[in-house]
């Protein structure tokens, strides 16, 4: 059955807040992993929606991306 | 305008006096023209580093524009202080028309854009495919964005865990051989997954690179995780009278393309029919006449580039997709693998997309972090790729010759009668 996708965005937020607190930046993976009964496809739309609320933010590794809460752990760019 | 800050670069000029035109006379000479900051302190870290022996670049940290999850490879000075003009030095990805084909209007324009918004550094393109714009700081990347989609109808291109810029050969735009029309389907591609190119969805990278014939010129076997390439079923197309031609002079071997020397009269014998891979072609020297067992052919376009005016790709065409290719990150570099040997290629080329989506749901659930398609597939191995996961039947043309597959592993119960076998025995001669 199809989660619902505020339900879904619900919990991506709140593994991504658990997390923030050892490890600020995760996988689209990580998050595809901590919630199983999500197709992956679905997580990764809600992911993204979650980015252009605002909610969430991108961070390069160089060549990979990761998902972070703004403001929490390494920022995304430090300038001097 | 604040003063202009150069930097005493006596290690980076060295490079000057070789004998090759340099990089190094090329930034200089258009950072005095335009007064660039950015250029020369680009020149002046890259002196530091030259005497540090070691780089004052660090990665990561942005990725895109708003929205964006790619396009924009974050590189930040960790000398900022020294170099302020380059505090953050972010290449741009944008998505190259398919082919390259630009007006040089367009090119103008963007040229003026780049000058004014960023280093004035160009690169033309990336093993990407895309247009490269080497170096701006973060203000400037809305900016740019903005005047790409609003003025030049230009998009970025993909970086990061996202599908990356679809590029293709120049195709049936120039070249006769082509079999596919390669910028329709790089376009097409490009089109139906804008989503996947700019939002991250998978495990590491995804590549398309289109080639119309097996020549395969955007080297898509060795660069794409989908590579698609044009092929034909039917009989290479013989111009008798042109063999002749060649045969007897009138015409030059490959197009002249080897004419700067004289490397004697043209001998079909030992420059066409003995190297032909499969050894199916004959040269019948008192008919006069060329034979082509097609059915042993294996389209390696060897015959057609010497002999172009006498032999041509068959008319029934289509494409040979093959997945895998990647260079070494996780494991090392492999080639694509063949997936499908023929398969027709008409828009809105449904069976194409539908086993990219398999591919695609499969390794968003398996993959590992920055795990290719290819590695995956070798994790999994051929068969169970081919079987289990795409839903195609086995069949010749993935074992890449007798004996010699690593992936086919036959089952006891697909053999029909199964087998006995004695582990312990096997063991002694071929200890684990
Ligand atoms: C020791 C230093 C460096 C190492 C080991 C390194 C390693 C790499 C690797 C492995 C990739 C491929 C990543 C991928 O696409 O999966 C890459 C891409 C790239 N790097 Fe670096 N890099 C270094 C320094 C730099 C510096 C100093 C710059 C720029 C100031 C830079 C700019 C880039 C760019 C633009 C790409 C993307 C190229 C493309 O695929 O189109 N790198 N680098
Ligand atoms: C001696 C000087 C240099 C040499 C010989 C050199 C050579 C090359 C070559 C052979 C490639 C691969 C081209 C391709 O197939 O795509 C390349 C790519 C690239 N170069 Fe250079 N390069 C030089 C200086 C620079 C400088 C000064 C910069 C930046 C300011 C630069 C930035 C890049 C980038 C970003 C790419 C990769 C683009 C991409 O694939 O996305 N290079 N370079
Ligand atoms: S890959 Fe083939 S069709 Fe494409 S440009 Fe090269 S020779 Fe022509
Ligand atoms: S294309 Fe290659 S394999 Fe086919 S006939 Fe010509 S040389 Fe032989």
């Amino acid at each position: 059955m199809a989660m619902d996708k505020e339900e879904l965005k619900r919990k991506i937020m709140e593994f991504m807040e658990k997390k923030s607190g050892a490890k600020s930046k995760v996988y689209l993976k990580d998050m595809q992993r901590a919630i199983p009964d999500a197709s992956p496809r679905d997580i990764k739309k809600a992911a993204n929606e979650l980015v252009q609320e605002g909610k969430l933010e991108y961070f390069s590794t160089g060549s990979t991306v990761m998902y972070g809460i703004p403001g929490k752990g390494q920022p995304v760019e430090q300038k001097g | 305008m604040a003063d202009i800050k150069k930097h005493d670069t006596p290690t980076v000029d060295e490079l000057k006096s070789g004998p090759w035109p340099s990089f190094v006379d090329d930034i200089y000479s258009y950072a005095e023209k335009h007064q660039k900051q950015s250029c020369f302190d680009l020149m002046g870290q890259l002196e530091l580093s030259y005497k540090h022996k070691e780089t004052h670049w660090k990665h990561g940290g942005i990725v895109g524009v708003f929205g964006y999850g790619g396009g924009v490879i974050g590189r930040y000075s960790d000398q900022q202080e020294k170099f302020p003009a380059i505090w953050a030095f972010h290449t741009i990805r944008v998505n190259q028309p398919a082919s390259k084909w630009y007006h040089t209007s367009l090119l103008r324009k963007l040229c003026e854009m780049w000058d004014h918004r960023g280093s004035g550094l160009f690169n033309f393109h990336g093993s990407t495919g895309d247009a490269v714009l080497l170096g701006t700081v973060t203000e400037q990347l809305e900016p740019v964005f903005f005047d790409l989609t609003h003025q030049f109808n230009m998009d970025l291109g993909g970086s990061g865990s996202n599908l990356r810029t679809p590029s293709c050969c120049v195709g049936k735009a120039r070249c006769e051989w082509s079999c596919l029309d390669t910028q329709a389907i790089c376009y097409d591609l490009t089109m139906t997954y804008q989503d996947e190119l700019h939002r991250p969805a998978f495990p590491y990278k995804f590549k398309f690179k289109i080639s119309g014939c097996p020549n395969d010129c955007v080297a898509a076997i060795a660069r794409a995780d989908c590579s698609i390439i044009g092929t034909w079923i039917d009989d290479i197309q013989i111009d008798q009278e042109a063999v002749r031609a060649y045969v007897g002079g009138e015409l030059k071997p490959n197009a002249g393309a080897h004419s700067d020397r004289d490397w004697g009269p043209f001998d079909i014998q030992k420059e066409v029919i003995d190297l032909c891979p499969t050894q199916c072609m004959y040269w019948d020297e008192k008919e006069k006449k060329l034979y082509i067992n097609n059915k042993e052919c294996n389209r390696c376009m060897h015959c057609i580039n010497v002999m172009p005016e006498a032999l041509r790709p068959g008319k029934e065409t289509g494409a040979t997709i093959l997945m895998g290719a990647k260079a070494p990150i996780l494991e090392g570099a492999q080639l694509s693998t063949v997936i499908v040997p023929f398969m027709r290629m008409e828009p809105p080329y449904d069976t194409l997309k539908e086993l990219i989506d398999k591919v695609w749901d499969f390794w968003m659930e398996n993959g590992k972090n920055r795990e290719r398609v290819g590695e995956i597939m070798q994790r999994v191995g051929l068969n169970r790729f081919i079987t289990d996961i795409l839903g195609l039947k086995p069949i010749p043309q993935h074992v890449r010759e007798p004996r010699s597959n690593p992936y086919v592993f036959w089952k006891e119960e697909e053999v029909p009668g199964g087998w006995e076998r004695d582990l312990a025995e096997f063991r002694k001669r071929h200890p684990a």
